[in-house]
C-alpha cells in the first residue's frame, strides 16, 4: 500500500498598508482599542461605499509578480455574501473570476509548487467570545487581505512548513506585510487528502479542509493528524473523496486534533456577483512593468547572486535568509566582490556579527576591507573581536588594532631575536625537539608570551626550525 | 402678498436677496402649508420645524440655496436625523453621518424641513409600499403619488416646500415628478454621489432632484452634482452646470422613438407627447421618428433580475445585530425582491439570470449609442397613464417594472432624463413629458426642457387643496 498525502495552502496575508481596503480608517489593529479604527464604510453603515486602496491592489499584484504569477490588466472585485455576525455589510468584498494574479508558482527543494491565484480581498470584524456574550470589534474590518491559494502540490507536512516558510520570506522581502503567523497577519487554512495506492488501484480520501491554526507547528501538527486519521478512516469506512463531502474541521492546538465543524462544504453558496460599487480595475502593461521594476533581488536570485560569488550553500541561505541580513551583507561586499573578501566578510557575518543586532546604516564596509587587507597582521581572533568593536564603538578597526596592541609582529630579526632569547632560557627545549619535533609547539607558545601574543605564529615557527636546525 | 411656500427657487432667492421677506418667514410659510394639507397628503415621514426655524435665523442668504426650505427623501442620511428609508426596521435609526449630497445641500445654506415619504427601501412606484402610510396625489387626493420618490413630488406639487431631493434608479424621479406635474431631473449615473444614500441597486442608483420649475431642479442638480472621492462610481468632474438657455431648437435633431408608445399607452398620454413633439418642432427642432429603437419591454426583464440581485446583497446588513430590528421587519415587498434575488445569484441560475441580464444590458447600451448617432435627444411619455388610483400596486408584484418601464431602458444605460409637465387629462391629472440624452449630456436635457417650459404654462397650474 502506497501512501501519498495532497495537500493545497490557503494563506491569507494582511496587507501592512497605512489605511484599509476600502476606507481611510488606520488599518493597525494590534493591541488596539476596540473599534476605534472605525468609519462608516468599514462598520458597513446604509449608504457609505467601498474605494479601493491603490496601494493595496499594487502591493497584490507586486506579490503576484514575486510568485511568478500571471497578472490580470482587467480585474474586478466581487461580492461574496453570507452571514456572520463580524461580517459587517453582509458580504465580504474579494475577487473570484478575476484576480489581479494568477497561475504562479514556488520552488521548494527542486519541487514545483503550483500556486492558482494571489487575489484582493478585505478582512472581517473579530468576535470576541466573552463568558455568555459576544463582542465585536471592527478595527480588524476592511483591513487589506492577499489571498495565496496553491494547488494541491504539496505532498508533506515538512513541505508545507517549506512552502510557507518561503511565502513569508519572500513577502517580507517584498516588504508588504510582517506575514506574522501568531500575531494574525498570516493565517493559512490546508486543504488535506490522501491517495492510496493498493493492489494496482488508486482510492482518494475525502477532502478536509483545517481551521483556526495559528502557528507553524499547527501546520504541521495538523496536516499530520489529519493524513492519519483519514488513512484510518478510509479502512474503517472506505468512504472516497466525491464532489459533496468535502468537510471543514477545527485544528484543537491542546488536544492536538482536530474536530468536525460542518459538513458539506460543497453546499456552500456565496452567491458571488461583480461588486456594483467599484468599476472594474485596469492596470496597463506599462503599469504593471513598473511595479516589477519595484521588486528588490528575490531570495532564491539573492542565494544564486552569493553562491556565483563563491559562497556555500549553506552560507548563501544564511545570508539570504532576511532581506535585511542580506542587505547588510550587500553593503559590505559593496567595495570588494572578490571571492576572498566575499567569504571572509561572510564568516564575519554569519559567526561573531550574527549574535548581536546589526543596523545597516551603522554597518561601515570599510572597516571589514581594512581589516580583510590586513588579515595577515592579525590573529582570527583579534579580527572577530575587532569587527565587534568598531561596530560598536564606530572606530577605524585598525586604529583599535593599533591600541590594543593586536598587529602580529612579522619583523623576522626582532622574532629571530625573541626565538634565542627563548631558547637560551629553555635549554630543555632544544634536546626534546631532537626527539620529537612537535615539542616546537611548547617553544612558540613561550614566543606568544614574549610577544605579548602579537608575534606572526607561522614566522615563528619557520625561525625555530631554522635555529633549531 | 402671495403665499410665500408658492414660489419657486428662483423667486424665492430673489426675494430674500431683495429681503422682501426673510428665511424664517418662507420656513414658516412652508409648515403652514404642511399644517394646513399634510394630514391629506402625507408627504413627509418626519418635520424638523423647531431646528429648520432656528437656522433660518442665522442662514447666510448669499450661499447658493441660502435660506431655501429643502425637503429631503428619508433614503439620504441625515446625520442625527431620523432617517428610515420608509421601512419600519429603520424607524429608530439616526445615522451618525450626512450623506455627500447633504452635506453640499448643507454648505449651499440650504434648510431641511423635513424627510420624505417613499416606497419602503424606494421598492416601488406608488409610495404604497412604505411603512409610513401611501402618499396622496395633491391633483386628486383619490390617486397616487408615483414612486418612490412619491414624498417629494408631491411636497413640491402641494407647495409643501421649495425644492426636494428624489433618488431615482429605474424611473423614481421622473415617474412621480409625471404624475405629480412637477419637474424631476436624473441626472447621468455618477454625476451625483451615492455616497450616504441607502443603496438601492447600486448600479443604476442616481441621486436627483425635484422642483416646480425646470430651473429649479436644475440649480439643485449644480448644487449636488460633482465627483465624490467617497464613491467609486461617480465621475471624474467638477459641479455640472446649466447652460446658457437656447433662443430656439434649429439644428438640434430630436427621436421619437414609435415602440415608446406600446398599446397598453393611454390615448391621451400619447396625444400629449405628440403634441409636446409639435411645440418643439415649432421651436426649430427637427423630429424623427425612431421605428427601430430596442423595445423597452426588454428592460423589463434585465431590470428586474440586477435590481432584485443587487438588493438581496444590499440588504443584507440589516441582519438584526444593529440598527434595532431584525429582518421580519422588512415588508412583504423587500422580502419578495430579496428572495428573487437571492435565487438569481444562486448557483446553478447565477448565469441563466444574472450573466444573461448583463448580456442584455449591454445590447440596450449600445442600442442607445446607436440612436443618439442620428440624434441629440430622445423624447417620450414617461408613463403609460396618468396617476393611478389608490390601491392599483396592491397584489400587483411586477407594479413598478411595468408603470416604469418607458424610463427603465435609459436608468440601465446611465443616461441623463427629465420629467416636466406637458398637458393635463381630463380628469385633471397631470402628464409627463420625459426627455433623455447620451450619458453627461445633462446640458441638452436641460435646454430642451427650458425652452419648452418657457413656451408653455403647464408648470404654473397649482392643485386645488
Amino acid at each position: 500500500m502506497k501512501i501519498t498525502p495532497i495537500i493545497g495552502l490557503e494563506v491569507h496575508v494582511e496587507l501592512k498598508t497605512k489605511s484599509k481596503m476600502f476606507c481611510g480608517c488606520d488599518a493597525n489593529h494590534f493591541h488596539v482599542e476596540p473599534n476605534t479604527h472605525t468609519c462608516p464604510v468599514c462598520l458597513g453603515l446604509p449608504g457609505a461605499l467601498p474605494v479601493p486602496n491603490k496601494t493595496a491592489c499594487q502591493w497584490c499584484i507586486k506579490l503576484g509578480l514575486a510568485l511568478g504569477c500571471s497578472i490580470n490588466e482587467e480585474s474586478f472585485f466581487e461580492r461574496k455574501n453570507y452571514f456572520y455576525p463580524d461580517l459587517a455589510k453582509g458580504y465580504q468584498i474579494t475577487q473570484l473570476q478575476k484576480p489581479f494574479a494568477v497561475k504562479g508558482h514556488l520552488n521548494i527543494d527542486g519541487h514545483e509548487i503550483k500556486i492558482n491565484r494571489a487575489h484582493m480581498e478585505e478582512d472581517t470584524g473579530k468576535s470576541i467570545h466573552e463568558n455568555s456574550v459576544t463582542l465585536l470589534d471592527f478595527n480588524r474590518s476592511g483591513v487589506p487581505l492577499v489571498e495565496i491559494v496553491s494547488e494541491p502540490d504539496i505532498q508533506s507536512s515538512e513541505e508545507a512548513k517549506k512552502y510557507l516558510g518561503k511565502l513569508q520570506q519572500i513577502i517580507r522581502y517584498i516588504n508588504i506585510s510582517d506575514a506574522d503567523i501568531e500575531k494574525g497577519s498570516m493565517r493559512c487554512e490546508p486543504t488535506v487528502n490522501v491517495k492510496i495506492e493498493d493492489n494496482g488501484k488508486a482510492y482518494y480520501t475525502p477532502l478536509v479542509e483545517i481551521k483556526n491554526v495559528a502557528s507553524l507547528s499547527g501546520v504541521m501538527n495538523a496536516i499530520d493528524y489529519e493524513i492519519k486519521r483519514q488513512i484510518n478512516q478510509y479502512q474503517s469506512d472506505k468512504i472516497e473523496k466525491n464532489s459533496s463531502n468535502k468537510t471543514t474541521r477545527g485544528w484543537d492546538a491542546d488536544k492536538n486534533q482536530t474536530f468536525l465543524q460542518r459538513e458539506k462544504e460543497g453546499s456552500a453558496d456565496y452567491r458571488y456577483f461583480p461588486e456594483p460599487d467599484i468599476p472594474p480595475l485596469f492596470f496597463s502593461s506599462e503599469e504593471i512593468e513598473s511595479i516589477r521594476k519595484t521588486l528588490p533581488l528575490l531570495p532564491d536570485q539573492k542565494i544564486n547572486f552569493y553562491k556565483n560569488l563563491g559562497l556555500s550553500d549553506y552560507d548563501a541561505n544564511l545570508l539570504a535568509d532576511s532581506k535585511e541580513f542580506s542587505e547588510i551583507f550587500d553593503k559590505i561586499i559593496s567595495v570588494d566582490t572578490s571571492s576572498e573578501y566575499v567569504k571572509f566578510c561572510a564568516n564575519l557575518l554569519i559567526g561573531p556579527l550574527k549574535t548581536i543586532t546589526l543596523e545597516v546604516d551603522k554597518i561601515n564596509p570599510q572597516s571589514f576591507k581594512k581589516l580583510f587587507d590586513k588579515k595577515s597582521e592579525l590573529s582570527s581572533t583579534a579580527i572577530k573581536q575587532l569587527i565587534l568593536d568598531s561596530y560598536n564603538s564606530g572606530q577605524d578597526p585598525l586604529d583599535l588594532a593599533k591600541e590594543q596592541n593586536l598587529f602580529q609582529i612579522s619583523d623576522t630579526n626582532a622574532l629571530e631575536e625573541m626565538a634565542r632569547e627563548v631558547i637560551k632560557n629553555n635549554p630543555k627545549a632544544f634536546d626534546d625537539y631532537r626527539k620529537n619535533p612537535l615539542a616546537i609547539g611548547f617553544l612558540i607558545g613561550q614566543l606568544m608570551k614574549v610577544s605579548h601574543g602579537s608575534a606572526n605564529p607561522q614566522l615563528a615557527k619557520e625561525i625555530f626550525e631554522k635555529l633549531l636546525n | 402678498m402671495t403665499n410665500l411656500n408658492q414660489l419657486n427657487l428662483q423667486q424665492a432667492r430673489t426675494g430674500l436677496q431683495a429681503k422682501k421677506f426673510s428665511s424664517a418667514d418662507l420656513v414658516k410659510s412652508c409648515f403652514d402649508q404642511i399644517k394646513h394639507v399634510e394630514a391629506k397628503i402625507n408627504a413627509f415621514v418626519s418635520t424638523f420645524e423647531k431646528d429648520a426655524l432656528k437656522q433660518a435665523e442665522s442662514v447666510d442668504i448669499n450661499l447658493p440655496l441660502g435660506g431655501i426650505p429643502i425637503a429631503i427623501k428619508d433614503n439620504f442620511l441625515t446625520k442625527n436625523q431620523l432617517t428610515t428609508a420608509s421601512s419600519k426596521l429603520l424607524e429608530n435609526y439616526f445615522p451618525q453621518y450626512d450623506a455627500t449630497t447633504i452635506k453640499k445641500i448643507k454648505e449651499a445654506g440650504a434648510i431641511i424641513i423635513g424627510k420624505t415619504n417613499l416606497d419602503a427601501w424606494a421598492h416601488g412606484s406608488s409610495t404604497e409600499t412604505s411603512d409610513y402610510g401611501t402618499t396622496k396625489n395633491p391633483w386628486n387626493l383619490n390617486h397616487l403619488p408615483g414612486g418612490s420618490s412619491g414624498g417629494s413630488a408631491a411636497a413640491i406639487a402641494s407647495n409643501e416646500v421649495i425644492v426636494a431631493t428624489g433618488s431615482e434608479t429605474a424611473g423614481s424621479i421622473r415617474q412621480p415628478a409625471s404624475w405629480c406635474g412637477v419637474v424631476g431631473f436624473k441626472p447621468s449615473y455618477g454625476r451625483v454621489s451615492r455616497y450616504g444614500i441607502i443603496a438601492m441597486k447600486s448600479s443604476t442608483d442616481s441621486p436627483g432632484s425635484i422642483g416646480k420649475t425646470v430651473d429649479d431642479a436644475a440649480n439643485l442638480l449644480e448644487i449636488m452634482s460633482g465627483h465624490d472621492p467617497l464613491d467609486a462610481t461617480s465621475i471624474d468632474e467638477g459641479a455640472w452646470h446649466k447652460p446658457e438657455p437656447l433662443k430656439n431648437l434649429e439644428g438640434l435633431k430630436i427621436g421619437l422613438p414609435l415602440c415608446y408608445f406600446p398599446p397598453e399607452i393611454s390615448p391621451e398620454v400619447k396625444q400629449s407627447i405628440l403634441d409636446a413633439a409639435t411645440t418643439l418642432e415649432k421651436l426649430g427642432a427637427h423630429i424623427i421618428e425612431l421605428p427601430d429603437v430596442l423595445d423597452p419591454k426588454y428592460s423589463i426583464a434585465v431590470y428586474t433580475i440586477l435590481q432584485r440581485s443587487e438588493v438581496s446583497s444590499n440588504l443584507a446588513r440589516f441582519d438584526g445585530i444593529r440598527y434595532g430590528h431584525d429582518r421580519s421587519f422588512f415588508g412583504e415587498e423587500a422580502k419578495r425582491r430579496i428572495m428573487l434575488g437571492t435565487y438569481s445569484l444562486s448557483s446553478g441560475y447565477y448565469d441563466a439570470y444574472y450573466t444573461k441580464a448583463q448580456k442584455v444590458r449591454t445590447l440596450i447600451c449600445q442600442d442607445f449609442d446607436r440612436q443618439f448617432s442620428q440624434v441629440d435627444a430622445l423624447i417620450g411619455p414617461v408613463s403609460p397613464t396618468t396617476a393611478l388610483k389608490i390601491g392599483a400596486s396592491k397584489g400587483q408584484a411586477m407594479f413598478g417594472e411595468i408603470q416604469d418601464m418607458l424610463v427603465e431602458p435609459s436608468s440601465i444605460a446611465g443616461l441623463p432624463g427629465i420629467s416636466l409637465p406637458c398637458a393635463f387629462d381630463r380628469s385633471g391629472l397631470p402628464i409627463g413629458l420625459q426627455i433623455m440624452a447620451p450619458q453627461k449630456r445633462e446640458d441638452i436635457v436641460y435646454q430642451i426642457a427650458k425652452i419648452f417650459e418657457d413656451n408653455t404654462d403647464y408648470h404654473l397650474k397649482n392643485p386645488k387643496l
